[in-house]
Order: C-alpha cells, then sequence, then structure tokens
C-alpha cells in the first residue's frame, strides 16, 4: 500500500473539531479536579487552570485560523503520522537510528506522549502542551509560600497564546525553566541531560543555557564578584581568539532571518532572496566584534519593546506590546524590590539573559517569529529570578558578603 | 523513603474515594452516558459520509532529462533554487498545471462544470449557462462596492473546486506525490481526479511543444542570418535538440508523471469517525456532570 500513509483530515472549525477538542479539555479538567480534592492546588489555580486547559478552544479557528501559525500542521501532521503508521513524514528510519533527531520530529514524540483521548486535528497538540505547563507549575510551586504569585506567572498572556498552538515553544520554556531553576539549586546533573533535547528543539537556547552552565559549574560564576570577573575575563578572551568563527555563525543567522522574511515581486522567503536579494550581502554582514556589541546594544530596546506600534499588522501585536512592557516591568520590579542587584546569582543569571537577548538583537529580523523567541528566552530566566528573590536567604550568597573588607 | 510518609497515602485514597463517591458513582454520571449516547447517535446521523480517495504519483524520469536539455536545472543551481536540486521540479510543476487556471479551461471545455454543477449535460450551450447562487455576503459586498457578480458558472469555480478538493502530499525523501480528496461521491471523484491528473500532465506537454516549436522557429531565422559558422553549428544543436524534445514529447507516456497508483477509494468512508464521536462525546457529558456537581457542591469556595 504506497500511498496509503496518514493523512491529517482538517476538520476546520466544525461540530466534529468542537467535540474531539472538548474531550481532551475534559480529560484535562477530571484529573485538575482530583488535584485540587487532594489538596496540591489552591481554589485561583483550580479555576484559572481550567480556563487555560479551555483556552486552545478559543485560539485556534475561534479567534483566528490556526494558518497564522502555520507551523502547527507541521507539528500535527508529524505527530498523527507517528502515531497512526508508526512512521514519520520529517525523518526516515536511518537518521532516527542514527540518533540525528530532527526538531518537529522530537517535538511531535514528546508531545505524543502525553495519554489525550484524541489525536484528531491541529489543536489537540495544544492540549499536550498545557498538561506539561501545569506538570511544571505544580513542581514550580513548590518553592514558593505564595501560590497564587506563581499562579500570575503561568497567567502571562504569552504563555498562554504559545501553549494554545501545537508549537514546540511550550517544550523549550517547561525544559530551559527545569533547566535554570535546578542549576541554582546547584543540582547540575539534570540540566547536563537536559542539554541534550534542547539542542535538538532550539539550538540558540542550548548555546545561551550552555554558557550559563560552563559559567556555573565551572567557574562557580554565580559564587562572587571575583570568580564572576574570572569568567567575564575568560569569555572575553575566548571570544577574541574565535571572533571570526563567531562572527561566521551570527552573519549566517543574521542573513538567514533577513532572506527568510524577504518579500519581493510576489514571491517570499529565500525563494524571493535567490531571486531579488540584494547583491551586496557583505554589506548585511557584521565585521568585528566591536560592530557587533554596538549593533546589539542599539536594537537590544527594540527587541525588549516589539513589537512597535509602527509594525502592529495584527490584533496580538498591542497586546504582545504591552505584554513586553510588562515583562520588563516585572524583571526591574523583582530586582528592585528585593535588592537583587547585590545577589551575585542574579547577576549571572542577568548577565547571561543579556547575551542571550543580544544575539537575538543581532539576528533579528520578522516581528512575530522574534517576539516568540524572545518570549522563550525571557520567560524561563523571568521564573529563575522570581526563585532566586524569593529563596535568596536561604540558598544563595550576596555580593558583599564575599568581600574582603567584610 | 521519609518523602513517602509526608505523602500521607491513607489521607489521599479517603480523599479520592470520597470524591468518586460524591461526584462520580452517582445517577447524574448515569444520564450524562445516555444523554452523550443520544447525542453522538443525532451527530452521526447528520454527518456526511466522507470517502479517501487517492492516487499515488510518481516523478517521471522523462522531464528531468529534457529539463537538462533545456538546461533549466543549471540555472536554477546558478540562481541558487533548490528544485532540480532535490528532484522534484516536475512535481512542483505538474502541481501548478495542475491548480491553473488554463488547465481549468481545459476541462470546463470537456464539460466537467457541467457534471460538478448541473446535470451532466455535455452540451456547451446548457454548461456555459448554469445558473450560479451568491451568498448573500457577496451580493452586498458587490452592490456597495458596485461591480457585478457572474451570473453563470464558470472555468474560474472549477479552478477553486480543484484547488479545494484535492490536496497534494509529497512525503519527505519518499519521492513521490499523493494527491487525494475527502468526498462523499466516490465514483465521480474517482473519475474526475483520474482526467485532473492526465490533462495536467498533457497541458505540460502541449505547452511544451509548442514552446520548441516556437524555439524552432525562431532559430531557423537566426540560421538564414547567421554567418558565423560557431553560431550556426550551436543554433543547429538547439534545432536537434528541440526537435529530439518534441519527439519525446509526441506520444502517449506521461511526461511530468507515472502513476503508481490510480485514483482509488477507501473501503470505509474516513468520515465521521464512528468510535471517536461516541467516546469523545462520552468523556465530554460524564466530565461536565462531575464538573457540575463539583460546582454546585463547592459553590461557595468557589466564589
Amino acid at each position: 500500500m504506497v500511498n496509503e500513509y496518514f493523512r491529517i483530515v482538517n476538520y476546520g472549525g466544525s461540530l466534529e473539531y468542537y467535540i474531539f477538542e472538548l474531550a481532551n479539555f475534559s480529560a484535562l479538567a477530571f484529573p485538575l479536579l482530583i488535584i485540587y480534592k487532594l489538596g496540591y492546588i489552591n481554589t485561583n489555580s483550580l479555576i484559572a487552570w481550567l480556563a487555560i486547559f479551555f483556552s486552545p478552544l478559543v485560539f485556534n479557528y475561534f479567534l483566528f485560523s490556526p494558518g497564522l501559525f502555520g507551523d502547527q500542521f507541521m507539528y500535527a501532521r508529524e505527530l498523527i503520522a507517528q502515531k497512526s503508521t508508526l512512521d514519520s513524514n520529517q525523518m526516515n528510519s536511518s537518521l532516527w537510528s542514527s540518533g540525528q533527531i530532527n526538531s518537529v520530529a522530537l517535538s511531535a514524540k514528546v508531545l505524543g506522549l502525553i495519554p489525550l483521548p484524541n489525536f484528531m486535528t491541529v489543536t489537540a497538540l495544544a492540549f499536550s502542551n498545557k498538561l506539561i505547563l501545569f506538570l511544571t507549575f505544580l513542581w514550580f510551586k513548590r518553592f514558593f509560600k505564595n501560590e497564587n504569585e506563581v499562579l500570575l506567572f503561568f497567567l502571562i498572556p504569552s504563555l498562554v497564546l504559545y501553549s494554545s498552538m501545537a508549537l514546540r515553544d511550550t517544550l523549550v520554556v517547561v525544559i530551559s525553566v527545569i533547566f535554570i531553576i535546578n542549576l541554582i539549586r546547584g543540582r547540575a546533573l539534570l540540566p547536563i541531560f537536559l542539554l541534550l533535547p534542547l539542542a535538538t528543539l532550539k539550538i540558540q537556547m542550548f548555546a545561551i543555557l550552555s554558557l550559563y552552565l560552563v559559567a556555573h559549574l565551572i567557574f562557580q560564576a554565580h559564587r562572587g564578584k571575583y570568580l564572576f570577573s574570572l569568567f567575564i575575563s575568560i569569555l572575553a578572551v575566548i571570544i577574541v581568539m574565535f571572533e571570526e568563527t563567531i562572527l561566521a555563525i551570527i552573519n549566517l543567522y543574521r542573513v538567514a532571518f533577513i532572506a527568510e522574511n524577504f518579500v519581493a515581486e510576489g514571491l517570499r522567503s529565500y525563494q524571493a532572496w535567490h531571486l531579488y536579494g540584494p547583491e551586496d550581502i557583505k554589506s548585511l554582514e557584521i565585521n568585528s566584534m566591536f560592530e557587533a556589541i554596538y549593533l546589539a546594544v542599539l536594537k537590544l530596546p527594540i527587541l525588549l519593546l516589539m513589537p512597535m506600534p509602527w509594525n502592529w499588522s495584527n490584533l496580538f501585536f498591542p497586546l504582545q506590546s504591552l505584554e513586553s512592557c510588562l515583562l520588563i516591568y516585572l524583571y526591574f520590579k523583582l530586582s528592585f524590590d528585593n535588592k537583587m542587584y547585590q545577589n551575585s546569582e542574579f547577576i549571572l543569571l542577568t548577565f547571561i539573559l543579556l547575551i542571550g537577548l543580544s544575539l537575538y538583537a543581532l539576528i533579528m529580523a520578522n516581528e512575530g517569529t522574534f517576539v516568540r523567541y524572545r518570549f522563550a528566552l525571557y520567560y524561563p530566566f523571568l521564573l529563575g529570578l522570581l526563585y532566586i528573590a524569593r529563596n535568596s536567604s536561604q540558598d544563595t550568597k550576596i555580593f558583599h558578603q564575599k568581600m574582603p573588607s567584610k | 523513603m521519609s518523602f513517602l510518609k509526608n505523602i500521607a497515602f491513607k489521607q489521599k485514597i479517603h480523599l479520592i474515594t470520597d470524591f468518586f463517591y460524591d461526584f462520580v458513582l452517582i445517577k447524574r454520571s448515569i444520564y450524562a452516558v445516555g444523554i452523550s449516547l443520544l447525542f453522538s447517535f443525532y451527530v452521526l446521523q447528520t454527518s456526511t459520509l466522507q470517502f479517501q480517495i487517492s492516487a499515488t504519483l510518481k516523478e517521471a524520469g522523462f522531464a528531468s532529462e529534457d529539463k537538462n536539455i533545456l538546461g533549466s536545472s543549471a540555472a536554477q543551481a546558478l540562481l541558487g533554487g533548490s528544485g532540480g536540486a532535490e528532484g522534484d521540479g516536475s512535481f512542483k510543476d505538474f502541481i501548478s498545471n495542475m491548480r491553473s487556471y488554463a488547465m481549468a479551461q481545459r476541462m470546463w471545455r470537456q464539460g466537467w462544470g457541467s457534471k460538478i454543477y448541473g446535470n451532466g449535460d455535455l452540451n456547451a450551450e446548457y454548461f456555459n449557462a448554469i445558473p450560479k447562487n451568491h451568498q448573500t455576503s457577496s451580493k452586498i459586498a458587490a452592490f456597495v462596492l458596485g461591480y457585478d457578480l457572474s451570473e453563470f458558472y464558470s472555468a474560474y469555480d472549477l479552478q477553486s473546486y480543484i484547488i479545494r478538493s484535492f490536496k497534494v502530499a509529497k512525503k519527505r525523501s519518499s519521492g513521490t506525490l499523493t494527491v487525494s480528496a475527502l468526498k462523499s461521491n466516490k465514483d465521480f471523484t474517482i473519475t474526475f481526479m483520474n482526467a485532473v491528473i492526465l490533462e495536467a500532465d498533457k497541458y505540460a506537454k502541449e505547452t511544451l511543444i509548442k514552446k520548441s516549436n516556437e524555439v524552432i522557429a525562431s532559430t531557423y531565422k537566426q540560421l538564414a542570418t547567421s554567418k558565423n559558422s560557431s553560431i550556426s553549428s550551436a543554433l543547429g544543436n538547439t534545432i536537434n535538440s528541440e526537435y529530439y524534445k518534441i519527439g519525446r514529447l509526441e506520444n502517449d507516456m506521461p511526461f511530468l508523471i507515472d502513476i503508481i497508483d490510480p485514483p482509488h477509494s477507501s473501503e470505509y468512508p474516513v468520515q465521521p469517525n464512528i468510535a471517536a464521536i461516541i467516546y469523545s462525546n462520552l468523556i465530554i457529558f460524564f466530565v461536565f456532570s462531575v464538573l457540575l456537581s463539583f460546582v454546585q457542591k463547592h459553590k461557595e469556595d468557589l466564589w
């Protein structure tokens, strides 16, 4: 049967679609009631999570077409192919056996492990995302006395939106949160293992969090300002030594993202770039590390505040713009209210976040894509800061305590 | 195992048992199951049966050979295009042809529009005058903006029907292309899909033959005025290769694609999925009955 590989049936926004997806919602709502009854969550969490579990039904087909986030179909098709034929649309068997797993195939594999009644439509994967997010909430909230405060951080609109899509962003965020919190708690083994899936799911996050792991584990840069200074010095030396290689990678991504976003003569993306892209690609490239730092400093505020009003092209952009400001405000509020600027763990965390954001600032092109990328990077660090802020008295060292004069 | 002691298993089991007795094992749950079965029956009765009709195609060897003669693969390589390199260039041509307006016009002239929108009469006078009903929103838009709506069905409608109905998917690294559709009228769809595939291929061949004839005619003109022997020789080679191409195209063999599996239908309807609908409704009604009981009992806490 050559042609009998499974094809996702497009139920659109039909009655059958809502039946299948309401069944998935019900399958999440039922254990939620039991968890509440067992006292693991409070009433606010119960109500909020019922709403969060319901949210996938509000976005795809209802508020907007799933085509707005077209990648969803790729993940859904892959998951349904894996479940129905035990085969992949994305990879052949030799790639599986050689371990070169494609990010779509891996995401679909992980999301498919969640025992939901139906994987019939594109939205089913969103319910998998929701359950993974809820389990993360259950794990994360046990480090805090105030459950409601933690709940508010799980009600951030972008988190609700991206976890309501059949995308891999929730997986990236959850893995990054677990990575950062465990590293801050001084448990390095799990973060090392978590780097493996992260390398496949999001190579940028892998690079940024690897740097954090090295700073934490090898340089112990979270223990005091001298160790932190040593880490920065060695990092600077390495950057100077491998300047060309680093710039080549940055330039590759920079041009690739510009090409991906390129539109000309009715053509889009790489196809348009090949035909109508600028002749002098060299002019887009960064030639020195100083230029890179200068550009990053200039573009960082834009990345943090985007989407800018003149780029608003759909309903979500103004909301995301407001949310950008809220997220920055939260970071500053947590930092200043708890005098975090004196905390060496906070300084390292913020330094790594700034490096990550600077890299994104250098390669950013498409608003929608980079709002998503920024969130997937920023949010885990924000939760990391929340953890440090609320646990700083027990776990972390204060800068001035380490000063020789004291 | 001190953390196990902290879990207080006995208390938790007691709480879960209470939960089941209070909200699950009650009369309302039985009613919910009954209503869900009735609702499923209603959904199934009102659903339209849809069969999966599909055909599997393979890229024909001729197309890529002829591309090399034309040198388009080299041009693509120069431009950095990936179509030729991945070997799915003729698939792309096939899909473009299949979805084109020119192709829809050819199908329309053969009377397929009459079979889809009318009574199947192949008389052109009939199928060019099948009245078309427009949605109220379209009528309002036409009135407000001041343009005329087409009174009759045309090749445009047939083109959108083909685009809407036939999904084309290429499985990565398999080298085959699947054309598929979900339709209730399986016999008609099989015949129509077959006709669309063959006509798209035929259209590609005819276009290339026409193009080759034009190239030959213009090259002969150049040859008559050319005085340079090397240019004359190059022009002669071009004419030869174009004649060769016409020779390859003027036969009944497929050009862009080979048909591995001709259009055929699934034995059973793909939609509605009876089992999925019944158990989904069971879950929905059951959990919503539990939720209702839960909210009623915990009204005070929840508010």
